[in-house]
């Protein structure tokens, strides 16, 4: 069974535009999605009705089978949402707290709230940081404590919305190794972004939405030829395991 | 004021700073009674004493404070003079202006130094105190009064501390873009209050319906893990200080 299925989704904004028009998705448990397209294109709506930040218009996303509008914490403790602004996902007034945060929403108890904390800022490299304020760090070390803030929630599926967004080079390393990675512990990702060149190596799937619809769905080595028809920059080189930021 | 660190956060390992955040609130709420309270100058000057006493064992500089109160000062300055022209008694002689009094004069510097102290006291909460743990002692406290979200208080007083720097850092990102685009040549104060202004009362509103959003898909609920508050000896003992301070200038 996939772990999670979109059926015949449609989202129209008040105003009238359609931001998604009868996506129909399936995605298997331990992917690595990368979800590409031009702005305005639909991904980032597509992304917020994962954990039901927007209700569908029409159709329904469903979490192992069950729609997620029946329980949306649960969906939203197994699906994490990275926001393309970090500075907008980060709550607390330290580090520490901000990893806090979802944890004590689920009302764990405080020493698992403290164990938690302290397990997730070892694995994303932020101990050293936990007492800083949030809005003092780097954008790299911004978007892995977005991440962290996440994990302590303990997805099984994480989505980054333009993860690449306004970072350097080397933020660029730490939020592309850090995802990776995640992938590699077992993790399913969905990343939409349409900087290609930087992640599309560790892909196992492609998908090109364009106007609210997916027009195109497979192999990232079979569907890179033409992503330039959708308005997405082609990266350099023919071969797709070549595009990756990571040495 | 930019430049000013009263009121800040200074992380250190002090008695101070290490006693119980609820206790901590008790003492300051104390001593701004007693400083309020207090009508005689050798009281003040006792209460002088013993804050001064805390504000160093807190490990904050006094020279800095004396260095910053200075912003105060002019605001001190004109609540002396009010207070000495519109507080009948003996008239002061020899004065080039009419109508000070030396009864006025002695209450608006005691009304000063009332003052100072009740700064002096914020600076010692604030300045041991994280904004995280004075937030948890805000709501800890606002917890059993009845019609008020305790949770929800603190988490607005929260996101607000949050926030602030948030949109300073955007004020003055916006301002330099609109210095680069030559806004100095406008020399109407209103026309550029508008270009800032407008702008970033979107980019906030907008901010902080994403914040909304971020804080709903990581399951924001008012039904959270409390947290833990650890009272020692130690803390008890303070407050024993305290009380018998404030008692001695209220009493005495």
């Amino acid at each position: 069974m996939a772990i999670l299925e979109i059926r015949h989704l449609t989202h129209i904004f008040p105003n009238g535009t359609i931001a998604l028009n009868d996506i129909n998705l399936s995605v298997e448990a331990g992917e690595f999605v990368v979800i590409a397209g031009a702005n305005g294109s639909g991904k980032t709506a597509l992304l917020r009705h994962l954990n039901g930040l927007l209700r569908p218009t029409s159709g329904e996303v469903l979490l192992e089978g069950v729609p997620i509008a029946k329980d949306l914490t649960r969906a939203r403790r197994k699906i994490g949402l990275i926001f393309q602004n970090s500075d907008n996902q980060i709550v607390g007034q330290t580090v520490s707290e901000d990893v806090a945060f979802g944890p004590e929403n689920l009302n764990l108890s405080r020493e698992e709230v403290d164990r938690l904390v302290k397990e997730i800022l070892e694995a994303v490299g932020l101990s050293d940081l936990a007492c800083r304020q949030p809005h003092t760090l780097s954008g790299g070390q911004k978007k892995r404590l977005a991440v962290a803030g996440v994990l302590a929630m303990r997805p099984q599926i994480i989505a980054f919305d333009e993860p690449f967004v306004a970072l350097d080079y080397q933020g660029v390393l730490q939020v592309l190794s850090q995802i990776v990675d995640l992938h590699r512990k077992g993790h399913t990702i969905l990343v939409v972004t349409h900087d290609l060149e930087k992640v599309l190596a560790h892909a196992t799937r492609l998908i090109i939405m364009e106007k609210g619809r997916i027009v195109r769905d497979g192999d990232p080595a079979r569907l890179i030829g033409d992503v330039e028809t959708y308005g997405i920059k082609k990266p350099s080189g023919e071969s797709v395991e070549t595009m990756t930021w990571l040495s | 004021m930019a430049e000013l660190t009263l009121f800040h956060y200074i992380a250190k390992k002090t008695l101070i700073h290490g006693m119980d955040g609820r206790i901590k609130l008790i003492c300051m709420i104390l001593f701004t009674m007693a400083v309020g309270f207090s009508q005689k100058g050798l009281d003040l000057a006792v209460l002088t004493a013993v804050l001064l006493m805390v504000y160093m064992a807190a490990g904050l500089s006094i020279k800095r404070l004396m260095t910053e109160i200075r912003y105060f000062l002019v605001l001190i300055g004109i609540i002396v003079v009010a207070h000495s022209f519109t507080i009948p008694g003996t008239a002061i002689p020899g004065l080039p202006v009419q109508g000070m009094t030396w009864e006025g004069l002695r209450s608006g510097l005691l009304f000063g130094w009332r003052l100072m102290l009740m700064l002096i006291i914020g600076n010692i909460m604030t300045g041991t105190t994280s904004f995280s743990l004075f937030k948890n002692v805000v709501e800890w406290f606002l917890r059993p009064v009845p019609f008020i979200p305790a949770a929800r208080v603190a988490m607005m007083f929260s996101l607000t501390l949050v926030l602030i720097p948030v949109i300073f850092d955007q004020a003055s990102e916006m301002l330099d873009a609109q210095k680069a685009r030559c806004i100095d040549g406008r020399k109407n104060p209103i026309a550029r209050i508008s270009f800032l202004a407008g702008p970033l009362l979107f980019h906030t509103f907008m901010r902080a319906d994403e914040i909304v959003q971020a804080m709903e898909s990581r399951c924001y609920s008012e039904v959270r893990t409390p947290t833990a508050f650890q009272t020692t000896p130690t803390d008890w003992l303070l407050l024993g200080f305290t009380v018998a301070a404030c008692l001695m200038v209220l009493l005495i």
